[in-house]
């Protein structure tokens, strides 16, 4: 039933509501994002290509570029680490604490909007972790809007690092007990079983959940632009600005900025396929 | 268990917990001042803001868009994945490709993207929200519902062939009821997105649609309302945390 062109068509058929709206909205945006940025299809005045919404747009979007990468980079580095550690907590085979297992689950479905929110509410300078630590609202460096976008990577690290540890987990907790145990009675010591056992069986399962966060992290906008500051900005705050100025004008430089982004987030999605084929071929 | 091995899961228990806290303790105080640990006035302040700026309406509306992705995205995901999983799709990995690539492009470069073309084509705004949301959902009911089939034991619908069933009714009384589990994780997976969504929506729905997330972001904006910010956004998180606990304990009975 699964082979032969009946079986073919149907597949066909199957997939093909799926795929149309995907295809058709992907694609008609990306096409109309370039067109847009090089003038082709203007909101006002004549058509007509020119390269004005790039070079309108150059100055900033190196800035807004390298600085979307390392809140990206930031971020994923944080939530790797953190979500391997409550990963390995909670699939440990000595008392494993099921405690932190459903904590990260209940993290899943909080949004990111309402994640920076909460940020906001505790990293500002009157905000709850001050008040907790006893320091004055002067002496609390500026966490929300300041120089090092600690509050914005916070937020991203935190969320993300509940969904790489339920990522992670899932395939400790499958596959990675049994190992570890056979490990263990052949005289393996904790380092070693770490070392040798669970990390080469996590490292696929955390490399695809970092490039997830990485990709994500890249192209979000409500968190920077929440717990942000006003310049520089990342790429998603810049293109939904310029998207949003009464000035028409601007129009095709979003769409530059928006291209932009898109083309990164592709590229980094490619390299993390070529980097995580070459990590499952350790196994 | 170490000392250290304490501490340590304290810590990260802390990390998972710190940035609640202070939207629980905000949400029911009416007064709240620095430096103080602990509000100093308790009271309903906030709920009666939020209240006041919409909030009633605006969930209305979230969940009505979560709905609506949910019933559409989750169909559709099931086809596809079915489709990839136990047939030979013609040029699979492409199609699969083609159905994940929502989930590598900015959410935000999509929207703008089409925002134009659906303003030329005189879309109205919210029918563009949920077309651009279904797409974002697909993804993921689609990956969920492949590993689904994937693992599906298709015996139980060739038996009941045998035995006499229609091709349709192997689906919807063998095929759909054993799924059941799978299906009800994209549709909450699918709802997830419509209910949460903000850069979309604030893209696409021209103002027209003012969700709970909506709210959420402009209240956040502004300084002083710590109250509504903590009430709004709980009221954005405890649905869908109802509805995951709700679909767990469902899911540990049928299991038990």
């Amino acid at each position: 039933m699964s082979g032969g062109t009946a079986g073919r068509r149907w597949a066909v058929l199957l997939v093909l509501p799926a795929l149309v709206p995907v295809a058709a909205v992907v694609g008609a945006a990306l096409v109309s994002a370039v067109l847009l940025s090089l003038g082709l299809t203007p909101l006002v005045g004549q058509p007509r290509l020119s390269l004005d919404a790039w070079r309108g747009a150059a100055g900033d979007l190196g800035t807004a570029t390298l600085l979307s990468l390392g809140i990206a980079a930031a971020a994923t580095v944080v939530a790797a680490a953190v979500g391997l550690c409550l990963a390995l907590a909670a699939t440990a085979v000595v008392r494993r604490s099921r405690l932190l297992g459903a904590l990260a689950a209940l993290t899943i479905p909080v949004p990111h909007l309402v994640g920076a929110a909460a940020m906001g509410l505790l990293l500002a300078d009157t905000g709850f972790l001050p008040r907790l630590l006893g320091v004055s609202p002067d002496a609390w460096p500026p966490l929300v809007g300041g120089e090092w976008w600690v509050a914005v990577v916070a937020e991203y690290a935190w969320k993300e690092s509940a969904f790489v540890a339920l990522v992670v987990g899932g395939v400790l907790a499958s596959r990675a007990r049994s190992y570890d145990e056979t490990a263990a009675l052949l005289g393996a010591g904790r380092w070693a079983r770490f070392r040798f056992v669970t990390l080469p069986l996590a490292a696929p399962a955390l490399g695809a959940a970092s490039a997830v966060t990485f990709v994500y992290t890249l192209g979000s906008y409500e968190v920077a632009a929440l717990l942000g500051r006003p310049f520089p900005e990342p790429l998603p705050v810049m293109a939904v600005r310029l998207a949003g100025s009464i000035d028409l004008t601007v129009r095709p430089q979003a769409a530059a900025v928006a291209v932009t982004t898109a083309v990164l987030a592709l590229a980094a999605v490619l390299l993390a396929l070529r980097a995580l084929r070459r990590l499952s071929a350790w196994d | 268990m170490g000392l250290t091995a304490r501490v340590a899961r304290a810590a990260l228990a802390a990390w998972l917990l710190l940035p609640l806290v202070p939207l629980v303790l905000w949400a029911a105080a009416d007064r709240w001042t620095a430096p103080a640990v602990l509000p100093q006035a308790w009271g309903t302040a906030g709920l009666r803001d939020a209240v006041d700026a919409g909030a009633g309406p605006a969930s209305l509306r979230s969940t009505v868009l979560g709905l609506v992705v949910a019933v559409l995205a989750t169909p559709l995901g099931a086809m596809a994945g079915r489709a990839l999983a136990t047939y030979r799709v013609p040029v699979g990995g492409a199609v699969l490709a083609a159905l994940l690539s929502p989930l590598v492009l900015p959410p935000f470069a999509v929207a703008l993207g089409l925002d134009v073309l659906l303003l030329r084509l005189r879309v109205p705004e919210p029918v563009g929200v949920f077309l651009l949301l279904t797409v974002a959902a697909l993804p993921y009911t689609t990956v969920l519902m492949r590993a689904a089939y994937a693992a599906h034991d298709t015996g139980f619908e060739e038996e009941a062939r045998t035995l006499g069933a229609t091709a349709r009714q192997a689906v919807f009384h063998v095929q759909l009821p054993l799924l059941a589990p799978a299906l009800a994780g994209a549709a909450f997976l699918a709802f997830l997105v419509g209910w949460s969504d903000y850069v979309v929506t604030l893209l696409v729905g021209g103002g027209q649609l003012v969700t709970l997330p909506l709210l959420v972001a402009s209240a956040a904006s502004t300084v002083g309302n710590e109250a509504q910010v903590a009430v709004l956004s709980l009221s954005s998180v405890l649905p869908p945390l109802v509805l995951l606990v709700a679909v767990g304990l469902v899911g540990q009975r049928g299991r038990a």
